[in-house]
């Protein structure tokens, strides 16, 4: 259901080119579970972004369920961004002065729905993750594992088919962190969900179907395709 | 930088508002004149503006009573008076003032409105005559008699004497002549004692509102033939003076708007560099909402409506900033008229509004251009 081919992606760093991404070929079937793997500046993030339609490569192609998404306008990426894509990030990126039931409905407030729908929707998600009690509170008034998992009721409440987690235990202390790793994959397990999780962490991304590992922008390894 | 903008507007309202009352105060001071004045003045001008000016290199002929005396005879007017202005020491009973000396005749009291608080104006009679008497202000009665009656007394104007025939109602000021403080004598025996040949000016009352322009033709025509065929003599019209005040008024008021709406576009920059400030400090905020998939669109309408809000609600501020002002100048200068001109209301509402627009694109746009990437990892 994605499928990117020869992607590059070159960033321009003073009077250099540095190149992230170089010559990325992936196909991923819908339900798939994956990790993605590697150093510090191997290029697994931008890889990420680039799945995630926050970035757009240098060269290459990708297609998102048979579609070519690559040369997409913004509005259009938005779109799919709002409704298809799903993200969870290391630093969790809750907006401070809103409720946790705010936090999580945002996608849906960008998508025009009305607020009857939207509060039904956000109390479903945020039950589904164990919140209901704390949909009143700040993040502030939140653990960081509370956090992330409000994080991840707003990834799911508009109901997208892929999950992208960079980095989703990075913040966590190992109770917490284990505790969001059992949500995500429960939540693929039972919606079906493709999920992709971008760590540094082998125990975490030894825990996926298949694990990507990349190096200096190239995918080194690409084992147990299930 | 709300203060900025609550600033800048209240300054355009107040001060467009002080530019209207000056010409609603103006009118109405003309208004009390009486609308159907005209002046003449010896000397020819190249504008309608107010007073006389020398030809060059030509002495202009000077304006006589019997001059005034012609003029009168035409039905198109229903009074002139000739009138001489100086300045004389008056004095009485050991006490004296310089003030400001008016020669007239009776006629003047009709066209200047002018009511006596005692005894009786200058009387009719041949105006190349000294009749001997003199009427004076109410100011000047009070620092010359104090408590004792003025009426009958004999007061030493210049060299010349003459008796108290009547004291001048309480007025004010009614265009360069304040009131309270002159002296009227005949014209004649002001010319003797001013030791001038010729009047300052003849004013006139035309018949009706209709007829001034008849008039003032009229009165050109009779001049120019008493006058050998020249025309030396300036008619101003009280309309064209007030025309010409409203004029001045006019583009004094929207310069001085001009110059208010000055501070409204450094408000605008202010509320840019604010923006700009909040834009840098949410770009993680910024980056999650394209994250979730906000179009730049979206951030664009987000930043521009804020812009707009704060310039709102600053101008709203400067509003009531502005009503405040101008209670408070009432409150000190009640004889102003303040006027509440509403286009000045609505203009510095519009520009508020603009200011927020124009000013608040530059931070909304790059706020639209980040790049959400860059922006995720800022924190």
């Amino acid at each position: 259901m994605i499928e990117l081919r020869g992607i590059e992606r070159d960033f321009v760093v003073g009077d250099q080119i540095v190149r992230a991404l170089r010559e990325v070929d992936l196909e991923i079937h819908e339900g798939e579970y994956l990790s993605l793997m590697g150093p510090s500046g191997s290029g697994k993030s931008t890889l990420m972004h680039i799945l995630g339609l926050l970035d757009r490569p240098t060269g290459g192609t990708y297609l998102l369920s048979g579609r070519e998404v690559t040369d997409l306008d913004d509005a259009a990426q938005a779109a799919i961004r709002r409704t298809r894509i799903g993200f969870v990030f290391q630093f969790f990126h809750l907006v401070p002065y809103l409720t946790a039931a705010e936090n999580a409905e945002l996608p849906l407030v960008l998508s025009g729905v009305d607020p009857a729908e939207r509060r039904a929707r956000v109390a479903e998600s945020l039950a589904s993750l164990g919140l209901s009690d704390r949909s009143g509170h700040r993040p502030d008034q939140l653990s960081g594992g509370q956090r992330q998992r409000v994080a991840i009721a707003r990834a799911m409440v508009a109901a997208p088919s892929v999950l992208l987690a960079d980095e989703p235990t990075g913040n966590l202390d190992q109770s917490s962190g284990s505790e969001v790793i059992h949500l995500i994959e429960d939540l693929h397990a039972s919606r079906g969900l493709t999920l992709v999780v971008v760590t540094h962490d082998p125990e975490v991304g030894g825990r996926a179907q298949r694990q990507i590992h990349m190096i200096d922008g190239r995918i080194r390894e690409d084992g147990g395709a299930a | 930088m709300l203060l900025a903008m609550s600033i800048g507007v209240a300054a355009v309202v107040v001060l467009t508002s002080l530019g209207e009352s000056a010409r609603t105060y103006v009118s109405d001071e003309f208004s009390s004149l009486g609308t159907h004045l005209i002046v003449v003045s010896p000397g020819r001008t190249e504008t309608s503006g107010v007073g006389p000016s020398m030809f060059a290199g030509d002495t202009p002929r000077d304006l006589t009573i019997s001059d005034a005396l012609a003029i009168a005879r035409s039905p198109l007017l229903t009074d002139v008076a000739p009138m001489v202005m100086g300045q004389a020491p008056v004095s009485w009973g050991g006490r004296e003032r310089d003030a400001p000396l008016v020669g007239a005749t009776a006629t003047l009291r009709r066209i200047r409105h002018w009511s006596l608080a005692q005894g009786r104006f200058l009387p009719d009679g041949d105006p190349e005559r000294d009749s001997g008497v003199c009427v004076i202000g109410a100011k000047l009665r009070r620092e010359l008699f104090g408590a004792t009656r003025a009426l009958g007394e004999w007061l030493k104007v210049g060299d010349r004497r003459c008796r108290v025939t009547g004291i001048l109602a309480d007025e004010g000021r009614s265009i360069g002549l304040d009131v309270e403080e002159i002296v009227v004598m005949p014209v004649a025996g002001a010319l003797a004692l001013l030791n001038r040949p010729s009047l300052n000016r003849i004013v006139a009352s035309a018949s009706s509102h209709r007829q001034i322009d008849r008039a003032s033709t009229e009165i050109r025509r009779i001049l120019k033939e008493r006058h050998q065929g020249e025309e030396d003599v300036t008619i101003v019209t009280q309309d064209a003076l007030l025309a010409t005040f409203d004029r001045i008024l006019v583009a004094l008021t929207y310069t001085v708007g001009g110059i208010a709406g000055i501070s409204l576009i450094v408000a605008g920059i202010l509320i840019m560099n604010v923006m700009l400030v909040s834009v840098s400090q949410r770009t993680a905020e910024i980056g999650l909402l394209k994250a979730l998939g906000a179009p730049r669109e979206e951030i664009l309408r987000l930043f521009l409506v804020e812009a707009t809000a704060l310039s709102l609600a600053g101008a709203l501020a400067g509003l009531a900033l502005g009503v405040s002002a101008r209670l408070a100048i009432l409150h000190f200068y009640p004889v102003l008229p303040l006027t509440w001109p509403i286009w000045a209301i609505v203009a510095a509402l519009i520009t508020a509004l603009v200011v927020g627009l124009v000013f608040g694109m530059i931070p909304a746009r790059r706020a639209a251009e980040l790049d959400p990437v860059a922006a995720l990892s800022h924190h």
